[in-house]
């Protein structure tokens, strides 16, 4: 008796294609440690501890007065906002002619285990935002928080309005009992003071852990079978390789910080409630009177729009704005849609509410 | 009198810690002749080593629970998901825009299913159970190394702890002093 099969040819050529791929890559492509992140220069202009603030070179003449400071979040590192020069949030905003300076929080060490939301918000940002101000000879500058940035800069505008003439809350995480996200359903149970007595900071191996339990299949298996596909195509592989660099370069995250963010915000919800204190003063969202732009994605996996979307009603502004995007958490503010539909929108506010 | 035990974990800790306790006493005359200078701290820590690691029986087998918990959560997902994915493209032909297919019906599939289990209360409970337990050995483990580093004479993870604390409390001090400072001259 015997076993007849048949397999398509073309399956066999692209299983040995992809073989061969594989085999020539590293002749091929750059090793991913060595590729170049950042986009468009900068200057370092103020540094403290671990954190530094970046001011970026002008693209334009002329730039609107009232400087935008971006409080980046504190997982991952800031690249992302300039990784692609076609995709570069940055870069739009120069293009624009507004004065960016970002906020780059650095590597927190065993020793800054103790700095909460009170040295965050009240030190750090605080400091920067007397910096850019004492720079650009201004009162007021407009802030722009990313995802868990998002939460500093609003629970910032809150303790401070005097300083901040608009807000821009991209992602931010404020409703943690309303967050649908899979990070929230184990953000909700987990024991952060056993965690943070532990080991000090919370280490990125946690937060890799995390990101893995979201698309595991698709962001695990499917692009890397993309990428051994797409070899031949220079600008997919340098694309491919910075997005993963800088998806590995995650830095710990303070303990005190994070304790007070999931106990705080996940667990007891205290921002949305009105309930957060922080240096003892209390964080009202009532006090946030200055314009505010929220920006949510439909898709964001990471902070669902039901969890960022309540920054907009418990506001005191009534200038305000609340977009939703079709895109999900990286692709509102790194992609050829960012580009179309969530800058010009924002340049556009921002331009008409600075001097 | 006899000692009764509810179960099997008591009646080995308790047993162990006895034997520990009476070969201590019993060896500290012989252990303090043979043991001189700082290694003799050593050999008195040995006991306070060999607690920790009774103590964490209950914890290693608790860990291990959540554990095969956690990958028959695992598994029993796959399992279900490769079986709806069979059903699916059982009647597919062997073509390569068939492979696409496929490949993209398992991708789904499996990504929708997960999802599905880590939304679950019980996977976020064995989970958080599961790092918790973690945490604690760890714990003992750090208990057991602050031991020894002790008994070599050096500085301890509490101790250490201490000093960033107490260098913590300074810098926030020197910032203080520096803004207020800041906001003199300005005026």
């Amino acid at each position: 008796m015997t076993l007849e099969t048949s397999v398509n040819e073309s399956i066999i050529g692209d299983f040995l294609n992809f073989n061969k791929n594989i085999a020539e890559m590293p002749s091929k492509i750059s090793v991913p440690h060595e590729v170049k992140m950042d986009t468009c220069d900068y200057d370092v202009v103020y540094e403290e501890d671990r954190i530094r603030m970046l001011h970026y070179k002008p693209l334009t003449k002329k730039q609107i007065v009232t400087p935008l400071v971006i409080s980046y979040a504190i997982v991952n590192r800031y690249h992302i906002f300039d990784i692609d020069p076609k995709k570069s949030w940055i870069r739009n905003m120069l293009e624009s002619g507004i004065d960016v300076y970002m906020i780059d929080w650095g590597t927190p060490t065993k020793m800054d285990k103790f700095l909460g939301f009170d040295e965050y918000v009240n030190g750090y940002l605080d400091n920067c935002i007397e910096d850019v101000c004492d720079r650009s000879s201004v009162n007021k500058v407009s802030l722009q928080g990313y995802c868990t940035g998002g939460t500093l800069a609003t629970v910032y505008s809150a303790l401070h309005p005097e300083k901040v003439k608009n807000l821009i809350a991209t992602a931010p995480i404020i409703d943690g009992w309303k967050d649908t996200t899979v990070v929230s359903n184990i953000a909700k149970n987990f024991d952060v003071d056993k965690m943070v007595d532990v080991v000090g900071n919370m280490p990125p191996e946690f937060i890799y852990y995390c990101f893995s339990i979201l698309k595991p299949f698709e962001q695990g298996i499917e692009k890397y079978l993309k990428f051994f596909q797409n070899l031949e195509n220079e600008k997919y592989v340098n694309s491919f390789l910075k997005i993963e660099k800088w998806l590995a370069e995650t830095p710990p995250i303070p303990g005190e910080l994070f304790k007070q963010w999931i106990k705080g915000i996940y667990q007891e919800n205290l921002l949305s409630q009105d309930k957060m204190f922080v240096g003892n003063q209390h964080v009202s969202l009532k006090n946030i009177t200055m314009p505010v732009f929220t920006q949510v994605a439909v898709g964001d996996h990471l902070v669902s729009p039901e969890c960022s979307m309540p920054l907009h009603y418990a506001v005191g502004s009534e200038d305000k704005n609340l977009e939703i995007y079709p895109t999900g958490h990286v692709g509102m503010i790194a992609s050829s849609y960012s580009q179309k539909n969530v800058l010009p929108t924002l340049t556009k506010w921002i331009k008409t509410r600075s001097d | 009198m006899e000692r009764s035990f509810d179960n099997m974990f008591d009646y080995y800790k308790h047993t162990s810690m006895f034997w520990n306790d009476m070969i201590s006493m019993m060896s500290s005359k012989p252990t303090s002749l043979t043991a001189v200078g700082p290694l003799r701290n050593f050999t008195e820590n040995i006991k306070k080593i060999s607690q920790e690691l009774i103590e964490s029986n209950q914890e290693i087998v608790d860990f291990n629970s959540y554990l095969i918990e956690y990958y028959k959560q695992l598994g029993e997902t796959w399992a279900s998901s490769q079986k709806k994915v069979m059903a699916k493209v059982s009647e597919m032909p062997q073509d390569p825009e068939s492979m696409e297919a496929y490949k993209r019906i398992w991708i789904d599939m499996f990504e929708n299913d997960f999802t599905q289990l880590f939304d679950t209360e019980s996977f976020s409970k064995n989970y958080n159970k599961l790092v918790s337990t973690e945490m604690q050995l760890l714990k003992r483990w750090n208990t057991i190394m602050d031991i020894m580093l002790k008994s070599a004479n050096m500085p301890t993870k509490e101790e250490i702890d201490e000093i960033y604390q107490e260098l913590f409390n300074l810098k926030k001090q020197v910032k203080k002093l520096d803004s207020s400072k800041k906001r003199s001259n300005r005026k």
